[in-house]
């Protein structure tokens, strides 16, 4: 069936009118999605000298993290947990509980990370004693440069068994 | 009972989608009233500036929305902000590109939108109201040029806005204290920029949207003026939909792609961050102001100057606005109406000799005097920009020179070349052990960075 001319020219401009909309819509949402989906690659943070730490008593040492928002650049204090395990071997603790989030703390005379929000607590390594947290202490890449502890500060998705960088 | 016209409902019984909401909504009668508007004369490509006028309007609603999403109105992030949509966000450029040229392009299709009204009568009686409130639209749009020139905060932005705003100060009596409101205080700063972007972003969009509405109820009552020949007009007579309508979107179609062509192909890069402390940078306004700008260059001196600043402008658009009661000849007719004509072509011969003789000047090639021409060369020739940089070009290790003229004079620059231990310690520069000519030139050519 040929359409009327009516017809005919409401269907052009309808066509005149979605390639336009399409030509702005396709840039307009990733303009606005774009930057929202961007993955931050953290850099290395001076977390202090390697000297300082004893084997198997955890010390929160402070990293200067430098946050760029857009346009906006802060700087923010994180306090990672680190632990030299007997082995010899280093750990660093991403300093939220792995259940909801909270700061847990290392008590020296329980031996233990416990966590003050719903009881979560961890061992020297890392691994859930007791409580509620699905996952052992978020670990943080690290490396050491002459003297000094360098790490990637990451914070993770709480309250899943799978450690999701956010 | 119903109350449904089975002629107006029936065009879209084969859309059971349309037909479900108009059955509810009764939307035949509205688009009866939206597009069925009888145009005397039939449809024409002459009649298009206006919807191309209110489509760049809607354009530069959605792309202006769009840079509010990453744009911060403040002095200290800005530039920021705005470098950061230009060069980090995905399709940034695109969008702040089809904002900067659809604001162009909505002088360009208002300009053509009023000579057509103007050449065809069409302001005469009974559209004065029509053609009034489009005045005031007109004047809105330049309103929202010069709110929006000073958001990027550079250097340009900044400086064309304190020339702006000064020019408020020439109001006679009142004038000092106008500036203070536009500026928000005495100085040009944080206030002013967030009063211009709440003005550009806020107030003037929802004005433009009352006036826009305004404008077209007043077409609706009195309808359109077709041609200028009463005859022909009132011989045919076609509907709005479909042709017209038809029309105005290809031509729509047409200027949006002119559009996202500048938009895509012509760059526009910020000038350096707004430095309120280099009084020397020579702003230059947007292209659609510059006629005005060479005017202005006629009017020197504490008498003369208001009379282009404040008296010109304000009898211009009382004039615009009036013109329905000074031009009282009925006929429409161009022939009929010579003065009017005439009026109007000495006034765009007008302004676009003064937009010649303005470009001229901006585009000429700046004459270089022969010794800062030889200090140039000498600063190429030794390589002075592998370490140094000029307005963005050249290394970063040494000073930026870009406002050196303004910080030393000849006889320190000069010692400095010869030994710039002496002068700065610990400074990398190798000293230059160049004879006295060359040393002259080469502080010539410094002298002049400002």
């Amino acid at each position: 069936m040929t359409p009327t001319r009516r017809e005919f020219f409401s269907l052009l401009t309808g066509w005149i009118a979605a390639a336009i909309g399409a030509t702005l819509a396709v840039p307009a949402v990733g303009y606005f999605i774009g930057p929202a989906l961007k993955r931050k690659t953290p850099g290395w943070l001076n977390a202090g000298a390697i000297a300082g730490l004893s084997t198997d008593q955890p010390v929160q040492r402070e990293v200067v993290a430098e946050t760029v928002e857009g346009w906006y650049t802060t700087q923010s204090t994180k306090g990672v947990w680190v632990v030299k395990l007997s082995t010899g071997e280093i750990q660093v603790y991403n300093p939220h509980c792995t259940h909801l989030g909270c700061a847990y703390a290392w008590n020296p005379d329980a031996h233990q990370f416990q966590c003050p929000c719903h009881g979560g607590v961890y061992n020297l390594d890392g691994r859930v004693i007791a409580g509620p947290p699905p996952r052992p202490l978020d670990t943080l890449e690290y490396r050491v440069e002459g003297d000094t502890l360098e790490v990637k500060y990451e914070d993770y998705k709480s309250g899943t068994h799978d450690k999701t960088p956010l | 009972m119903s109350t449904d016209d089975p002629k107006e409902s029936s065009v879209h019984t084969k859309s059971s989608l349309w037909g479900w909401v108009d059955s509810r909504l009764k939307l035949g009668s509205v688009r009866h009233l939206l597009l069925d508007e009888p145009i005397p004369g039939g449809a024409s490509w002459v009649y298009v500036f206006g919807s191309i006028t209110l489509f760049f309007f809607v354009l530069q609603l959605v792309t202006g929305i769009l840079l509010t999403v990453y744009y911060a109105p403040t002095p200290d992030h800005a530039y920021d902000s705005v470098q950061y949509i230009e060069h980090q966000v995905t399709f940034g450029w695109f969008i702040r590109g089809l904002h900067h040229w659809g604001a162009s392009a909505m002088v360009v299709a208002i300009g053509l939108h009023m000579l057509q009204v103007y050449l065809y009568g069409a302001y005469k009686p009974p559209r004065e109201l029509m053609w009034m409130a489009g005045v005031a639209l007109f004047l809105l749009v330049l309103m929202f040029a010069f709110t929006g020139y000073l958001l990027p905060w550079d250097q340009k932005a900044y400086w064309a806005t304190q020339v702006g705003t000064n020019m408020i100060g020439t109001v006679p009596f009142v004038g000092d204290w106008l500036v203070k409101i536009a500026r928000g205080g005495a100085e040009l700063g944080a206030l002013t920029l967030s009063r211009f972007f709440s003005l550009h972003a806020l107030v003037f969009p929802w004005l433009t949207v009352g006036l826009i509405g305004l404008h077209l109820f007043i077409l609706r009552r009195v309808g359109p003026a077709g041609p200028w020949d009463e005859a022909r007009a009132k011989a045919v007579s076609e509907p709005f939909y479909p042709r017209q309508v038809f029309i105005d979107a290809v031509a729509i179609l047409g200027a949006f792609f002119i559009v996202v062509a500048m938009a895509v192909w012509v760059p526009f890069p910020l000038a350096d961050r707004a430095d309120p402390a280099a009084s020397d940078f020579v702003p230059l306004p947007e292209w659609y102001f510059l006629f005005y700008y060479e005017m202005l260059r006629f009017f020197k001196g504490p008498l003369l100057e208001p009379v282009g600043t404040v008296i010109l402008p304000a009898l211009f658009f009382a004039l615009l606005f009036a013109l329905p009661f000074i031009d009282r000849q009925k006929d429409r007719r161009p022939v009929k109406r010579p003065v009017a004509l005439a009026a109007g072509a000495g006034f765009l011969v007008v302004v676009f000799l003064l937009l010649g003789v303005s470009l001229r000047r901006v585009w000429s090639v700046p004459t270089m005097p022969p010794e800062v021409a030889a200090g140039k060369t000498l600063y190429e020739k030794l390589q002075c920009s592998a370490c140094h940089r000029i307005h963005g070009e050249g290394g970063s290790f040494g000073p930026n020179l870009s406002y050196v003229g303004t910080k030393h004079d000849r006889e320190w620059l000069i010692r400095h070349f010869k030994n710039p231990q002496a002068v700065v310690p610990g400074s990398a520069m190798p000293p230059f052990d160049l004879d006295a000519p060359s040393l002259d030139a080469l502080a010539d050519y410094l002298l002049t960075l400002k």
